[in-house]
């Protein structure tokens, strides 16, 4: 079998301690392999957000063990981590994170200049090709001001592969963009997974977008309680009224 | 309204800690010499102190009205900008431009107050300190008594209360142009155009600098007091920094372009294009270390000029005079640089504050915090560069005529090792506080994480 591109096993981490400890995630465990797209949906409070982060290795969990193709990121020290980060994970947000003051161009080379890469011939080459790859190759020269919300994200997705990672997180990639240029965001994700190899992890609590991905994981309560193939919208879209419906018996049943 | 504005204060105390600290020390400063021009108009004050008294409260208290009102508007600007998101915010839940500008009034008036009445108290002490002083200096004679200046002072707190309430409308107002958003303009390119007001005040500024320079040149030689020459001059290099600081946005993008082949790595590339793409942002911190160094090299430079050629064998009258100038001219450069160098600071944790989740940004994409810090302090590095450059040049609309009018040439004969040291010192405060301004933001975005 091959390595995964991400893996998380009993993943934990509590916020808070004695009294006031809240786990936000509670032995997750998850595995995605290389070259395919994944969504991770969950209520709110699920600990979709605190997965991310600790994947993205931007935060210690508490217990468990974060695995990037293989290597524990969790035993890195903080600037190891960050270098593990600039060069093997690409990160997508829903607020785009696009620095204003560099071009579409300047803001998808960024990555590697931050790796300390030089901006060669080659490097130019490659970030024309992923402009032009997701839709912007004659938007190279503008600033983010000038592109709209999709433009935007489309630019952020080919920031987050410029440096080829082992995986893309994305965090509600399209959840402040409208629906048409929403699938089209994603059907974009979807076809780079699919014709360029990449492995995308997406967060989102939208189960039209989750319907995008190959398969869906569900948490609640910080743990992984199903995972659908193959995943069409409604069908999605009932587990996660299901799974509301296990939460709101649970709250009720503590009280 | 305006227990929304007491909220909101709560809320940012730390925000508004760069206006209190303004509008206090404006008020310390103006205060300390006001009192002076009631003592001078009281029946028992002897004539003969009458006039240095009004001198030196009205001319200091002048050019510290000037630059306490420049500090003022430009922090309370800041401060507002800081919050264009969130008056967006407001906008869109229905808050009417009105009701922003009357929020953002309310919250400077509140603050203003406290800051004001607090520097009232601490000038109290420092214009009774003043007048000691220069009674033991000899200005002015021991029969003069303080009487307290009560009215002065109230009367200073009136006017930077409503100096920072006409900044706050300004400000308000500009926030609260447009169409409703919440969207952050974060983005809004600096490249725009230069408005109108500014081409004017930095044309108003060079022409009458120039017509003064022309002036002294053509006909000081020939005055019959030493000190014509002087108060033709001594102002014209903060003139012409203060016009000149104006046009800052496009002084910096100049200023980032000829020196981007030395910005090199990572960290230069960015700070190279935040500079000249968002000029708009760190003008605020160039306009004050522009005005810095002129004030501090011009005036040190006129002081210098005039110890080494003041004519022998002058009446008492005379000499007393001089000891006063020199008196004044050694506090309004004191002053004028105590005050740039807090709007510096200031200036410069408003701009950073504002930045943070541009930094927290920057790490998510995976820079170590010191290629950020790097980035900041090449920006600090291009805006102290520019600011000193120019400061410079600015300064030599006082040094060049005074010095050929005292028969030194168009280049003084001594102390030209003063000029490097104060441009180095206000680089230093530049670097310093942009060190200081970044450490704190960083720490911000992992709190906020």
């Amino acid at each position: 079998m091959t390595t995964p591109a991400l893996e998380v096993v009993g993943l934990t981490r509590i916020y808070g301690t004695g009294a006031a400890a809240v786990p936000a995630l509670n032995g997750l465990d998850l595995a995605c392999a290389p070259g395919t797209f994944t969504a991770v949906m969950g209520p709110s409070g699920s600990g979709k957000s605190t997965f991310l982060t600790c994947a993205g290795a931007l935060e210690q969990p508490t217990e468990g063990r974060v695995l990037i193709a293989g290597q524990d990121v969790t035993e890195l020290s903080e600037a190891r981590r960050t270098r593990m980060r600039r060069e093997r994970i690409g990160f997508v947000f829903q607020g785009f994170h696009l620095l204003p003051y560099l071009t579409a161009e300047q803001n998808v080379a960024l990555p590697l200049r931050l790796a300390g890469r030089r901006i060669d011939a080659a490097a130019r080459r490659r970030i024309r090709e992923l402009l032009d790859r997701v839709g912007l190759g004659d938007r190279a020269g503008h600033l983010p001001t000038q592109l709209s919300g999709g433009q935007q994200q489309r630019v952020a997705i080919a920031r987050a592969l410029v440096t080829g990672p082992d995986i893309v997180l994305a965090d509600e990639p399209t959840g402040a963009l409208d629906s048409h240029t929403a699938a089209s965001v994603l059907a974009l994700l979807r076809s780079l997974v699919h014709e360029l190899g990449a492995t995308v992890v997406m967060v989102t609590h939208d189960p039209v977008a989750a319907a995008y991905a190959d398969s869906v994981v569900f948490l609640v309560d910080g743990r992984a309680v199903g995972r659908m193939e193959n995943p069409v919208a409604e069908a999605v879209a009932g587990q996660m009224a299901h799974l509301d419906e296990l939460t709101a018996r649970t709250e009720r049943e503590m009280v | 309204m305006f227990t929304l504005a007491l909220r909101s204060l709560r809320h940012r105390a730390t925000a508004m800690t760069a206006t209190f600290v303004a509008i206090l020390l404006g008020t310390a400063v103006m205060g300390s010499f006001t009192p002076l021009i009631q003592v001078a108009l009281d029946p028992g004050t002897p004539s003969a102190e009458q006039e240095t008294l009004l001198v030196l409260g009205g001319v200091v208290g002048a050019w510290g009205t000037v630059i306490a009102l420049f500090s003022v508007v430009s922090t309370v600007g800041i401060t507002v900008r800081q919050r264009e998101v969130e008056i967006g915010l407001l906008r869109t839940v229905g808050a009417e431009p009105r009701q922003v500008r009357a929020l953002v009034r309310a919250e400077t008036l509140v603050v203003a107050l406290v800051a004001a009445v607090l520097g009232a108290l601490v000038a109290s002490l420092t214009s009774r300190a003043l007048l000691e002083l220069l009674q033991s200096g000899g200005v002015v004679g021991e029969q003069v008594v303080h009487s307290g200046g009560g009215v002065a002072l109230a009367a200073t707190v009136v006017l930077l209360l409503v100096v920072s309430l006409a900044a706050a409308g300004l400000a308000g107002s500009r926030a609260s142009r447009g169409p409703a958003t919440v969207a952050p303009s974060e983005g809004r390119a600096g490249s725009g155009r230069i408005a109108w007001w500014r081409w004017a005040v930095a044309l108003v500024a060079v022409g009458q600098t120039a017509t003064m320079v022309a002036m002294t040149m053509a006909t000081g030689k020939d005055a019959a007091n030493p000190y014509d020459a002087m108060a033709m001059t001594g102002s014209l290099g903060l003139l012409l920094a203060v016009g000149l600081a104006a046009l800052a946005p496009l002084l910096l993008r100049a200023g980032s372009w000829l020196l981007r082949p030395l910005l090199v790595g990572t960290s230069g590339h960015l700070a190279a294009y935040n500079t000249s793409r968002r000029s708009h942002l760190l003008a605020g911190v160039l306009a004050p270390v522009m005005v810095l160094s002129a004030a501090a090299v011009s005036i040190l430079m006129l002081v210098g000029i005039d110890e080494r050629t003041l004519p022998a064998g002058l009446s008492p009258e005379l000499t007393e005079e001089f000891e006063t100038i020199n008196l004044l001219n050694n506090v309004v450069t004191a002053m004028i640089c105590a005050f740039a160098a807090i709007m510096v600071v200031n200036a410069f944790a408003a701009v950073l504050a504002d930045r943070r989740l541009e930094l927290h940004r920057l790490r998510l994409l995976g820079a170590t915090p010191g290629q950020v810090r790097g980035s900041v302090l090449a920006e600090a590095g291009i805006v102290a560069a520019v600011g000193a450059v120019v400061g410079l040049l600015a300064a030599q609309a006082t040094i060049v005529p005074f010095a050929y009018v005292r028969g030194e040439g168009v280049v003084p004969d001594a102390q030209l090792w003063l000029p490097p040291l104060l441009l180095a010192g206000a680089v230093a405060l530049t670097l310093a506080s942009a060190v200081g301004a970044t450490s704190r933001a960083l720490r911000a975005t992992s709190d906020a994480r």
